[in-house]
């Protein structure tokens, strides 16, 4: 498989725990790795169905489903009707007399019609009847990001799902991080389960563990990528890529190591591992994939807030994307969302105490740039 | 009259449900009963003949209206009583009051209080049972105003394209909690059903005990071997206000007249004779579910966290 460089500089010679790479020899794209959970699954499992829109055609939801549909039947790889809502319900029904339904939406903006069978209904299932239901599912959410997405095809709703209790809700950062994740929630966990999958990740290539070395790893756990002394960055999904670029320019051009959590799993992160870092530091950078307000950046500083402020040298700064909805133009969309050279930025300034740290700053590049391979258009 | 072995059995039921709920209303004054309670009083009828040919195996999946349909599938009366005192001994451990009542062991699979959410799951879980190749008949329970909500159309529409052997039951009381029928729909709930390419029945007199338990045990033994989706509409009539215990006909939404025409049919209000020889019977059974709901403990705090994920 070939490497797209600017991907390579990341994942190639570095140690980094998410990525496995100091035992992770083989290479694979985020793409490939849902595409063999998928399969594995329905291959493992005869419960599994895979139920989305388009998930038998000829695009595969990306090329995550190709195939499939051919070797295990449309019954278990079942196009669907236009109805987020109904074919959620469906899923639940489904959930609730045997089966393990998959369900895939190509944007999460879609699951927003779905929000009642997810919030007031598979959220509830187990607890509104005292533990008498289990509801075991995966929901795939994908979301977009570049190429014109616009307000209604790049929303990350994750701190949507996250604040209703009863959901678990992860954001795979890596092919290893949904090797680790999708059979181990399918195997052994029986409620529902909301994945926001990235799109500029699908093209992406990875240095993963060979598939045959099992590990017991929590699907629900949060990641140290890397190890560092000055600064800590809490990331999710993407951004957890991009702090690893940041990381890595400012321990090459300045010295400065960075510490990198990937908090993989939303809902119920691994907060100790988050203060025992920032503890450490005394220095945190929250970077999430959505929106600051309220989200996941509101919520890790909370903690830090109730656990021990004190352990702060410096204010934490967030990074997310602006409040507004998502514009099409790229000269708008550039500024939207965090780039490399912002994070390097308020990464040096925390680290150095000032706005004037001397530290050089990498190009300004967009996201969309940097993974060429996203040529869109979807 | 019809005295029957065959009636003498579904009045039984029909009986029980209502000096259940008729207790319920005795006891609600006294605030030991903190829910809100939607009563099936007049719609006896439907739940008993709808489950009466039922088995264990087969599913039914109901409304926050439900007392009826929990008790006909054959949940614990104890249970129920427990549930609604809020007590751990409650069916889901003092978590769900009188609107999420179930009982998975005898195929009540839960009530939700949102109109129309649990009408896809019915599918659904009738698409499991094609796949797993079970036997199963699944009845999704669903009152007239919930034929309104888009999640309805977009469940027929999966049942009748996937051929699953499901039951759409509308148990059709011409009211949404105040609103008539006729201000809500610019359909007709039977002829838009058809549409879609599925059997429809309906049955007219969902007062008729042994009308209603005839016709749904041919139509759940055409299910049970077509696997293939029906669509079945019930006339009944709703006694009491939309929520709570009380009588609303002087709001003026409705009138006097019609209830007292219901009743002149309804067996449950007609067989005096009947109810004076099991009524006994029931009430001690009533008695004991209720002492054991209120000797049974409150949930411990533990209780608060537990079952989430
Ligand atoms: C989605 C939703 N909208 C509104 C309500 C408020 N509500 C509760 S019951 C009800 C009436 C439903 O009527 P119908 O489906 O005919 O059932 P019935 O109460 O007559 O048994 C309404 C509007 C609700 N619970 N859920
Ligand atoms: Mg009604």
């Amino acid at each position: 498989m070939s490497c797209n460089s600017a991907v390579a500089s990341f994942v190639n010679g570095q140690a980094v725990p998410g990525l496995r790479a100091e035992a992770g020899t083989e290479v694979m794209s985020y793409r490939d790795a849902l595409h063999w959970t998928m399969r594995d699954a329905l291959q493992r499992h005869d419960s599994v169905v895979i139920m989305g829109q388009g998930v038998d055609d000829h695009k595969g939801i990306f090329g995550s489903t190709t195939g499939l549909a051919k070797e295990f039947g449309t019954d278990r790889v079942m196009d669907t009707p236009l109805a987020e809502e109904g074919m959620t319900g469906v899923a639940i029904g489904a959930a609730l007399n045997g089966l393990y339904p998959i369900q895939t939406h190509i944007r999460a903006d879609f699951s927003l019609l779905a929000m009642n069978q997810i919030i007031n209904l598979a959220a509830k299932y187990k607890y509104m009847f005292g533990g008498r239901f289990d509801v075991p599912m995966l929901i795939r959410l994908i979301v977009g990001r570049s190429w014109g997405q616009g307000a209604q095809h790049s929303q990350s709703l994750q701190s949507l799902f996250a604040h209703i209790p009863g959901l678990q809700v992860v954001m795979p950062s890596s092919s290893q991080t949904i090797l680790d994740t999708y059979p181990a929630v399918i195997d052994r966990y029986r409620g529902p389960v909301i994945s926001l999958e990235h799109r500029l990740m699908y093209d992406l290539e990875f240095y993963v563990y060979p598939i045959s070395i099992k590990q017991e790893i929590d699907p629900f756990g949060s990641r140290l990528v890397r190890q560092g002394e000055a600064i800590t960055i809490v990331a999710t999904s993407i951004m957890v890529l991009e702090a690893l670029r940041a990381a890595e320019h400012l321990a090459r051009l300045a010295d400065i190591q960075c510490e990198v959590i990937d908090l993989h799993c939303v809902s119920g992160p691994d907060w100790d591992l988050v203060m025992r870092s920032v503890e450490k530091t005394g220095r945190l950078v929250v970077a999430d994939t959505s929106w600051r307000e309220y989200g996941v950046c509101a919520e890790v500083c909370r903690i830090v807030a109730e656990r021990n402020p004190g352990c702060l040298k410096t204010p934490v700064v967030t990074l997310g994307m602006q409040p507004a909805p998502c514009p099409t133009a790229k000269c708008l969309e550039d500024l939207f969302y965090p780039d490399l050279r912002q994070l390097v930025d308020v990464l040096a300034t925390a680290v150095t105490g000032k706005q004037g740290h001397g530290v050089p700053l990498p190009d300004t590049q967009s996201m969309a740039d940097v993974y060429k391979r996203f040529k869109g258009p979807f | 009259m019809d005295y029957s072995q065959k009636f003498c059995d579904l009045f039984f039921q029909a009986l029980r449900i209502r000096l259940v709920e008729e207790r319920i209303i005795e006891l609600y004054p006294s605030d030991g009963i903190q829910s809100p309670v939607h009563l099936s009083i007049g719609q006896e009828a439907v739940a008993v003949g709808v489950c009466r040919d039922l088995r264990k195996t087969d599913l039914v999946f109901c409304t926050y209206r439900s007392h009826a349909f929990y008790l006909a599938k054959g949940g614990s009366l104890a249970e129920m009583f427990a549930e609604l005192y809020g007590k751990i001994t409650g069916c889901a451990r003092g978590k769900a009051g009188s609107m999420h009542l179930a009982a998975p062991d005898v195929g009540m699979m839960g009530a939700s209080a949102v109109v129309a959410s649990t009408i896809p799951h019915a599918v659904g879980a009738a698409l499991a049972a094609k796949r797993l190749g079970h036997d199963q008949v699944v009845v999704g329970v669903f009152g007239d105003g919930a034929t309104e909500e888009g999640v309805y159309h977009e469940s027929l529409n999966f049942a009748v394209l996937h051929r699953l052997p499901v039951v759409f039951l509308c148990e059709n009381n011409g009211l949404a909690v105040h609103s008539p029928q006729k201000a809500r729909q610019g359909y007709d709930i039977l002829d838009h059903a058809r549409a879609y390419g599925l059997p429809v029945y309906h049955i007219a007199e969902g007062y008729d005990l042994v009308k209603v338990a005839d016709t749904m045990s041919d139509i759940i033994q055409r299910v049970r071997s077509t696997r293939e989706p029906v669509f079945v509409e019930i006339r009944t009539y709703r006694y009491k206000e939309h929520v709570g215990p009380g009588e609303d006909f002087v709001s003026g939404y409705r009138s006097k007249e019609e209830w007292l025409d219901w009743k002149q049919q309804d067996p449950l209000e007609q067989q005096v004779a009947l109810i004076k020889t099991i009524r006994p019977a029931i009430l001690k059974e009533i008695d004991e579910a209720i002492y054991f709901a209120m000797s049974s403990p409150f949930p411990p705090v533990e209780e608060l966290l537990r079952d989430v994920v």
